[in-house]
């Protein structure tokens, strides 16, 4: 289900947290299926579904607000009902694998990055880059207005850019 | 990496974004090109900023590993069984 892998990119990018992701997805998920049928346009719904994901996030990260901030790569782990870690498979089996290491390397340093930009710009930078959103889209999910977004989205880009440049 | 020094350079660093956006108006584009064209430092940020732009929606393509998938199904199907159905909120 594509709501679901959107919610799952969202949940472990922005919140920064495996046990998070799951939360919020879950919580997400589970007011899509609930709500999904009553939104009857699709370009609603994509800005309805953002913004339920980032709600469920920020919920679930005040639920652990005694819990010091936790940084989860996407390269990483994710936890098993048991409790165990397993690595995250997300990869494309399509790719060749000189493809996989490159991406790999990329979205690690992408995911540190984006770590040192304030919390809202890493959500803008999210929403607009790795999500494809509209800058309105974007806006709404947010709450800001559209100048705003490109506004703080050409600063992250800088930040961004250094970061990724560092040696 | 070298970065833009001029007074001119930093005020159309500003417009790099909406330039790689395509959101200049056209005669503003033109002249962000010409310079381009001229001031090697300046394009030299502009590739590296597009390269940024495109490092990240690379990263759109993140599958859902299985597990996940399936732990977050069967949870969702108890809690459906389980909750009432309210209004559309967020």
């Amino acid at each position: 289900m594509k709501a679901q892998e959107i919610a799952y990119r969202f949940s472990l990018l922005v919140c920064g947290h495996a046990d998070d992701a799951d939360d919020a997805m879950q919580e997400a998920l589970l007011k899509t299926y609930r709500h999904a049928g009553q939104i009857k346009e699709p370009a609603a719904f994509r800005t309805w579904l953002y913004r339920t994901v980032k709600n469920a996030c920020l919920i679930s990260r005040r639920k652990r607000v005694d819990e010091p901030a936790r940084l989860q790569s996407l390269d990483d782990v994710s936890m098993t009902p048991d409790g165990s870690v397993q690595r995250i498979d997300v990869e494309d089996p399509g790719r060749r694998p000189d493809q996989v290491m490159e991406n790999t390397r990329l979205r690690r340093s992408l995911h540190r990055a984006l770590q040192t930009l304030p919390p809202e710009s890493r959500l803008i930078v999210f929403l607009r880059e790795v999500e494809g959103l509209s800058t309105r889209e974007v806006a709404a999910v947010v709450g800001i207005s559209e100048a705003n977004v490109k506004t703080r989205l050409h600063r992250a880009r800088l930040s961004l850019r250094q970061h990724l440049e560092a040696p | 990496m070298r970065t833009p020094a001029s007074d001119r350079c930093r005020s159309l660093l500003e417009q790099l974004s909406k330039y790689l956006d395509d959101e200049l108006p056209p005669a503003q584009r033109r002249s962000l090109s010409a310079h381009l064209r001229r001031c090697p430092c300046c394009q030299t940020m502009a590739d590296s900023l597009k390269h940024t732009v495109e490092t990240c929606r690379k990263a759109g393509t993140t599958r859902l590993p299985a597990d996940v998938r399936v732990r977050a199904r069967a949870r969702i199907a108890t809690l459906l069984a389980s909750g009432p159905v309210g209004s559309p909120r967020t």
